[in-house]
């Protein structure tokens, strides 16, 4: 059994997840072409290598961030929601800092 | 009350009753009268069920109170109102002054259960002072109906969980008043150490719907363990054995 190291509740099996997918930039509704909105949707860009993804831990309701390598499937780190916000505010802006 | 007259309670008689009534009822179970709702006090022989209790054993706890709190101010507003609790310790439990258990299952998310006793002037004074903590940002969540409760007691409890669950609850590692909250037979349950007495004692409480398919998987797995349902007395006598 894959084990997923929860910010909250410690080592668990991978079973007790859900991957929500990519952290990405939310385009703005008022300003983004249909095009735009389309692929933020319904598009994955399915990066090879690490990739930053919201995961949910079942029993507790929680949500935080993982950084997993793609090709090996090794999960590199986990953190909480609060760390992205303090580290840049909204997704867009961590995205170009980091 | 007499015994005799305790005992002559049936479940369907009472408006609030065990989501595993049925189940109880047809392994023979005795009822007694707490706060208004049937619970299973023996099946048998209190004595033998105490020796079965501290081999293993599976008591319905869901007819005693309990409540939950949840919202930024909750776990402020309880430590107000004398709850020995701390938001920042997410997982933990704290016995209080009465025996009953506050459990932090997240900074900002609480459960509090009655002692063994079924005393429920905790519960209760919580849930009535709550409509003033709104502006506190505290919210009520009546888990009486949502959440089954279980006990697993005695000295196989440990090995027999291992069957179901893939935590680490050896004593050395998941000590009492640790909480866990993962998959237990594929349902999602919050598991917390809780010993009674000397024995260890883990109190399970999950969606009340599953309650008994729970009921039955979790007698499946204690069937090589030799385990089986035990009364609330069985409990409260071990309970009484350090006192």
């Amino acid at each position: 059994m894959k084990i997923m190291p929860c910010p909250l509740n410690g080592p668990r099996n991978i079973s007790e997840f859900v991957c929500q997918g990519e952290v990405e930039i939310e385009p703005d509704p008022a300003t983004a072409s249909d095009r735009d909105w389309a692929d933020h949707l319904f598009m994955l860009d399915n990066e090879a290598g690490v990739v930053r993804e919201w995961w949910y831990h079942v029993p507790t309701s929680y949500w935080f961030i993982a950084e997993r390598n793609t090709v090996t499937d090794e999960i590199v780190r986990t953190y909480p929601t609060e760390e992205l916000i303090e580290r840049g505010g909204h997704p867009a802006d961590f995205e170009s800092k980091s | 009350m007499p015994e005799s007259d305790q005992l002559s309670v049936r479940p369907a008689a009472f408006a609030r009753r065990s989501f595993v009534y049925r189940r109880l009822e047809s392994a023979g179970a005795w009822f007694a009268e707490i706060g208004g709702a049937a619970v299973a006090a023996r099946f048998g022989d209190t004595a033998s069920e105490v020796e079965t209790a501290r081999r293993l054993g599976l008591a319905d706890l869901s007819p005693l109170p309990r409540v939950g709190f949840k919202g930024a101010g909750a776990m402020d507003w309880l430590a107000e109102r004398g709850v020995t609790i701390d938001g920042s310790r997410p997982n933990w439990s704290w016995r209080q002054g009465d025996g009953s258990l506050a459990i932090a299952r997240s900074n900002t998310e609480s459960l509090i259960l009655s002692n063994l006793s079924g005393n429920r002037y905790l519960c209760d004074r919580l849930e009535s002072e709550s409509n003033e903590g709104m502006e506190a940002r505290v919210y009520v969540l009546p888990r009486y109906d949502g959440l089954f409760w279980f006990a697993l007691t005695g000295s196989c409890a440990v090995a027999c969980m291992a069957k179901v669950c893939g935590v680490d609850l050896r004593p050395s590692s998941f000590v009492d008043g640790a909480v866990a909250q993962t998959s237990v037979a594929g349902l999602t349950t919050t598991v917390v150490r809780c010993d009674i007495g000397i024995e260890n004692a883990f109190y399970l409480l999950g969606d009340s719907a599953s309650a008994e398919f729970f009921w039955d998987a979790l007698l499946d797995a204690m069937r090589e363990f030799r385990g089986d349902a035990v009364g609330l007395w069985s409990l409260q006598a071990l309970q009484a054995e350090v006192k």
